[in-house]
């Protein structure tokens, strides 16, 4: 039996007891898995594993509230999961954590690069396999073989957490994580490379290109405030609906200083952006601050208290300014 | 809303540097503003008369005061506007005096800053709710936290006027420093004599429950409703079986232990009694030096005790007192005169402070009241009184004055005197400060009736040569150096913040000064109120003080406990946190951040939501900007307010 | 009634009222001189400064933002500014990379009895702001600068700032 018969053979076993389980399927054409939501058996058999399943099905859990559903998660998508018990928004007794190990996966952008370089549309994909090695897209009649290595997110390259840290029923056995990879921060090294003005004509640039569709806030699994977002509220009225850049970076700084201390880093804001806005820096750059001022890393222990719900009397790393 | 703007001159305080007509036209161009003047005094009579009239004439519905600090009058103002039939939180200050008028000359400047900061008034104004206060009940206890005299008036004033007070004290007895003192000035009674009965007074009374030996562990609650729990350290002795009849002082083997009752120049016995008035009179063991404890055989004070008090396995206790408000009369140490290596205070025996020579002075004290210096037991003939070591001195990081010691330092000199006839004391001083009532009168007695030699100046360094202390010194007002032959050298150490102060500042969150001095509300109007409500200080905690001084901030913290539980019910501040339920997603951030656990957890329909306690909620906000829905909200200082004001700003 | 131009820049004070507005009050009454720029706004407690009023007061153009809260152990309501402390050091570090210098914004602890304290902060922050010039806004980027981040083109003169 494959790996992924077993974990749907735990899912069946399990899922008398639940509500649902949250997993993915294939979507419209073979290059896009989609979220699904496993009721029966016969649901239990689209079950997809593999480098198409980019979603964090973490995201749906919340929305679940005081009802018991199982969830198979990435390893990254089960620090999300973590995330969220030690924010008392989801109960653990009301999650079956279903994990896998995972070998990383695509990035779509630049899987559809790839094929635009071999001279075929995204839209013309009629095949996908992948050996765990090499992911092979057949396109307008022709194959091309891409290495996983060079077309899986950039957060897979520096993946440290290829199993889930949180599991109830976890099938194989735990593989060892990616060696950190440099150039999977090179959207951070490049920010790091300006100077202040410069970056501040960065995000002008790209802030012009948002069309404010809060996809980037949608597909976030700890943009726990749904339809009471302060960018749409009037009470409180942080944003106006002004379609200025300024307006919109003001946005992206909400999402990000709402995620401080508690962002996974699974890279869905991102991914979700229409516009290939590369808003995930603000939240690694924030990441890279709370790791060297708090010593923390979010959605690992389901214990701990994210760092900006606490104090040390004598903070180890923070030094006033002498005036 | 119709927003009324009233400018305040405040004499030529605001107005000497800030044109007020001009700020007055300016507001008339905000939004919502219908009526905009320049007044002489606002806080005056005929200045809140017209802020009322305007009300009734204009039809105004808030009010915008630009003068002092809010800190200052706000609650003045808005009484005003109430009287005017608004609700009192329909009123916002803009703070041009001393943010604006105080600290800068350039009218053009400060005109033009006033107008931003009466823009920031009204645009906050027009997002304010009226608010009503909720009640609550209060618990008519008070804890007195020190059993110095201080403590001892606020909690007699207390207890007679029918509260029921709760005395915690650290030593094994009341008295405080006073208790160790002879005489006191400028009168020369004896000390224990006034003192005594009033101890007694604590001891008797039956309002009042005394815990000594006993510290403040933790506090929790607010104004009305206070948890203290106290620490009863162990005393090895059971205090309801201690007659005080002494037994186990005699016969305890271990006699050489410093006293600390006697400031350290005479021994004690490790089980012990500090002094024969004490309240409540019962022994302790010190455990450090007990046989028992140090070398585990001994047990005599067990032996001897007639009622078998004696307790070696006793443990420290913690009670909770549940009580409405707190005087915090925790008194002074003393600067350590070590510090001032030059003097060689304890190095040199014969250098010692002016409350050890207190402890020689007394009839009760180590020598029987006679005067005997510590080295070898001989009567001094010249005594050297050295003032302000560890006060007025930067160097020492004590610039303060310490208040007392000119007025101690005399009165000993005088008693110098009156034990030894043939003696001659010197005081060198930088300057003579009495400004009470027959202060001055005494310290010139000292010089002219008891020829006390006053020599203004400061001593270099004292030094020991041939049994004497030499003291050299300079004499600025002859120009000269001095140098004294001295048998004893008596050191006006000043007066410091108790030891722990800023640690139960902090337990009582009240503020201190750098040098642990607990902070008044205000300087001059509120001198015994905290900033923390159902908080007061009495006595030297606040500031050096003497006697007299002690006793009145005794009695009026005790005023004002007593004014405060007038009332059956108190108000609370309506200036709190306020759950929208629809947009709270029952995270629990807030809950797990409140500093008073003012935020529980509720089920609505099915779902968990924050739910704020009102009468426990401090108002601080720290629920409000840890939420990220904004689901909470502090009234009056809402995210819309606070924002509305940054705009405010940035538009212009 | 816009700011001093040429004289004055935009500076916005966000100051607890327990501590840090009771210094500055202790300011004004001891007289000690400032320079007219800041503009405070009373919050109860350095607590309930959300960093992002900070942010928004910066990227709507403020030239600087001061903070100003009670010394560590001498919060009014126990622990705000412990709160506060952690929260405004994120965002300190935060600032630069949205391209907004670090220098325009500052934190610091002042009590109510510290009114020399107080003119030292403000005089130095303002000077602070000053030689840092007027804040370059979010919304007047040079047609230049934008045309070179369209072009990918940012980051390539190594003058990197500390981040």
């Amino acid at each position: 039996m494959s790996r992924l018969e077993e974990l749907k053979t735990r899912i069946k076993e399990a899922l008398p007891g639940l509500e649902c389980v949250i997993g993915w399927q294939k979507g419209y054409d073979p290059l896009h898995n989609t979220p699904l939501f496993m009721r029966t058996d016969a649901d239990v058999d689209k079950l997809e594993w593999g480098p198409l399943n980019v979603h964090n099905p973490a995201v749906y859990l919340p929305t679940f509230t005081g009802k018991k559903v199982g969830v198979v998660v990435k390893g990254c998508d089960s620090r999300s999961v973590v995330e969220l018990l030690q924010e008392n928004l989801i109960n653990r007794d009301n999650v079956v954590i279903f994990g896998m190990p995972c070998t990383g996966v695509i990035d779509l952008s630049k899987v559809k690069a790839r094929l635009a370089g071999a001279g075929v549309s995204a839209g013309t994909v009629t095949a996908v396999t992948d050996d765990g090695k090499t992911v092979s897209v057949t396109a307008g009649g022709q194959t091309t073989a891409m290495p996983l290595a060079e077309v899986r997110a950039d957060k897979c390259g520096r993946c440290q957490f290829p199993n889930a840290v949180l599991a109830d029923a976890y099938v194989g056995d735990p593989i060892a994580p990616a060696a950190p990879a440099a150039a999977a921060d090179a959207d951070l090294a490049a920010l790091d490379a300006m100077s202040v003005p410069e970056r501040m004509a960065f995000w002008r640039y790209h802030m012009e290109r948002c069309i404010r569709c809060y996809a980037c806030r949608n597909a976030c699994p700890m943009c726990v405030c749904r339809d009471h977002c302060i960018a749409q509220s009037r009470e409180p009225h942080w944003l106006t609906q002004d379609d200025t850049a300024t307006e919109k970076l003001m946005f992206q700084v909400v999402h990000a200083l709402h995620l401080a201390g508690r962002c996974t880093e699974c890279g869905e804001c991102q991914r979700a952006c229409p516009m290939d806005i590369p808003v995930l820096a603000l939240k690694k750059h924030l990441n890279r601050t709370i790791r060297d001022l708090f010593d923390y890393q979010a959605g690992v222990d389901p214990q701990a208290i994210p760092p900006l719900l606490q104090f040390k009397l004598e903070e180890d790393n923070i030094k006033e300014r002498s005036w | 809303m119709r927003i009324g703007v009233f400018i305040c001159h405040c004499g030529s305080n605001i107005e000497g540097t800030v044109d007020t007509a001009t700020v007055a036209k300016a507001s008339l161009d905000f939004p919502e503003v219908v009526y905009a003047t320049d007044t002489m005094y606002a806080c005056s009579e005929p200045g809140q008369d017209g802020i009322i009239q305007a009300i009734k004439d204009k039809n105004l519905t808030g009010v915008v005061v630009a003068s002092c600090t809010p800190r200052m009058h706000e609650p003045t103002f808005r009484r005003a506007v109430e009287r005017a039939g608004l609700n009192r939180y329909m009123f916002e200050m803009a703070n041009i005096r001393e943010h604006v008028s105080w600290i800068g000359k350039d009218r053009e400047a400060n005109t033009n800053k006033s107008v931003d900061l009466v823009r920031i008034a009204i645009e906050k104004l027009r997002r304010d709710a009226p608010l009503s206060p909720s009640k609550f009940s209060i618990n008519k206890r008070v804890m007195v936290i020190g059993g110095g005299v201080a403590g001892i008036q606020a909690a007699l004033d207390c207890a007679d006027g029918g509260l029921q007070v709760v005395l915690v004290e650290r030593e094994s007895s009341i008295g405080g420093k006073m208790a160790k003192l002879d005489k006191t000035f400028p009168t020369v009674d004896c000390s224990s004599c006034i003192l005594g009965p009033k101890m007694v007074d604590v001891a008797q009374h039956e309002n009042i429950t005394l815990h000594a030996y006993s510290e403040v562990d933790a506090i929790g609650g607010y104004v009305g409703n206070f948890q203290v729990q106290v620490k009863k350290k162990a005393t090895y002795v059971d205090w309801t079986l201690c007659t005080g009849c002494g037994a186990c002082m005699e016969k305890c083997p271990s006699k050489k232990n410093p006293d600390r009752f006697n400031e350290k120049i005479g021994p004690c016995t490790s089980i012990n009694i500090p002094f024969p008035q004490a309240i409540p009179k019962k022994a302790v063991i010190d455990p450090t030096t007990c046989r028992q404890f140090v070398k585990g055989k001994c047990g005599v004070c067990a032996k001897v005790c007639p009622t078998g008090a004696i307790k070696y396995d006793m443990a420290d206790e913690i009670v909770t007192e549940d009580v409405g408000a707190i005087v915090a009369a925790t008194g002074y140490d003393l600067f350590d005169i070590s510090k001032v290596t030059e003097y060689g205070g304890g190095r040199y025996p014969d250098v010692i402070t002016g409350l050890q020579y207190e402890r020689l002075l007394s009839a009760s004290g180590p020598t029987g009241g006679h005067i005997k210096r510590p080295s070898d037991g001989k009567e001094p003939k010249n005594v050297v009184f050295i003032q302000c070591v560890g006060s007025r001195d930067k160097s020492l990081d004590r610039p303060y004055c310490s208040g007392f010691c000119c007025m101690y330092t005399a009165k000993q000199a005088i008693l110098t005197k009156d034990h030894i006839p043939d003696s001659q004391s010197y005081v060198f001083y930088m300057d003579i400060r009495s400004p009470g009532k027959m202060y001055d009168e005494f310290t010139r007695r000292a010089m002219e009736e008891y020829g006390a030699r006053y020599i203004r100046g400061r001593v270099a360094m004292v030094y020991p040569k041939d049994g004497k202390m030499i003291v050299r010194g300079a004499d600025t007002l002859a120009g000269t150096q001095v140098e004294v032959e001295a048998d004893l050298v008596v050191l006006a150490a000043g007066a410091e913040a108790a030891v722990g102060a800023p640690k139960l500042a902090e337990k009582l969150r009240i503020s201190y000064d750098k040098y642990g001095f607990f902070m008044e509300s205000h300087p001059k109007l509120k001198p015994v109120e905290t900033n923390t409500a159902g908080v007061y200080l009495a006595g030297s905690c606040q500031g050096p003080k003497d006697i007299p001084q002690s006793v009145g901030q005794g009695s009026a913290a005790a005023a004002k406990v007593l004014a405060l539980f007038s009332k059956d019910m108190l108000e609370s501040d309506p200036q709190i946190s306020r759950v929208d339920i629809k947009r709270c997603v029952g995270c629990g951030k807030c809950i797990i951040t409140c500093p008073f656990k003012a935020i529980k957890e509720v089920e609505f329909r099915g779902q968990k939501k924050a739910e704020v306690i009102e009468t426990v909620c401090q108002g601080c906000g720290l629920c409000t900007s840890t939420c990220p829905q904004g689901a909470i909200q502090l009234s009056h200082f809402t995210d819309n307010q606070i924002l509305a004001e940054v705009n405010a700003l940035c538009q212009s | 009634m816009p700011v001093l131009t040429g004289k004055e820049l935009r500076i916005v004070g966000f100051l607890c009222n327990w501590c840090s507005y009771g210094g500055a009050d202790t300011a004004g009454v001891g007289r000690f001189g400032q320079p007219t720029d800041l503009r405070i706004i009373r919050v109860p407690c350095s607590g309930r400064i959300d960093p992002l009023f900070i942010a928004k007061t910066l990227i709507n153009g403020a030239d600087g933002v001061l903070v100003s809260g009670c010394h560590p152990r001498d919060c009014h309501y126990a622990e705000g500014n412990f709160y506060a402390r952690r929260r405004l050091e994120v965002l300190k570090r935060f600032l630069p990379i949205l391209g907004i210098d670090p220098g325009r914004f500052d934190y610091t602890w002042v009590s109510a009895s510290e009114g020399q304290r107080w003119q030292k902060v403000v005089t130095v922050f303002t000077e602070q702001i000053h030689a840092l010039g007027p804040a370059p806004r979010f919304d007047a980027v040079s047609a230049d600068m934008l045309a070179k981040a369209a072009a990918g083109a940012l980051g390539q003169g190594g003058n990197r700032v500390a981040a």
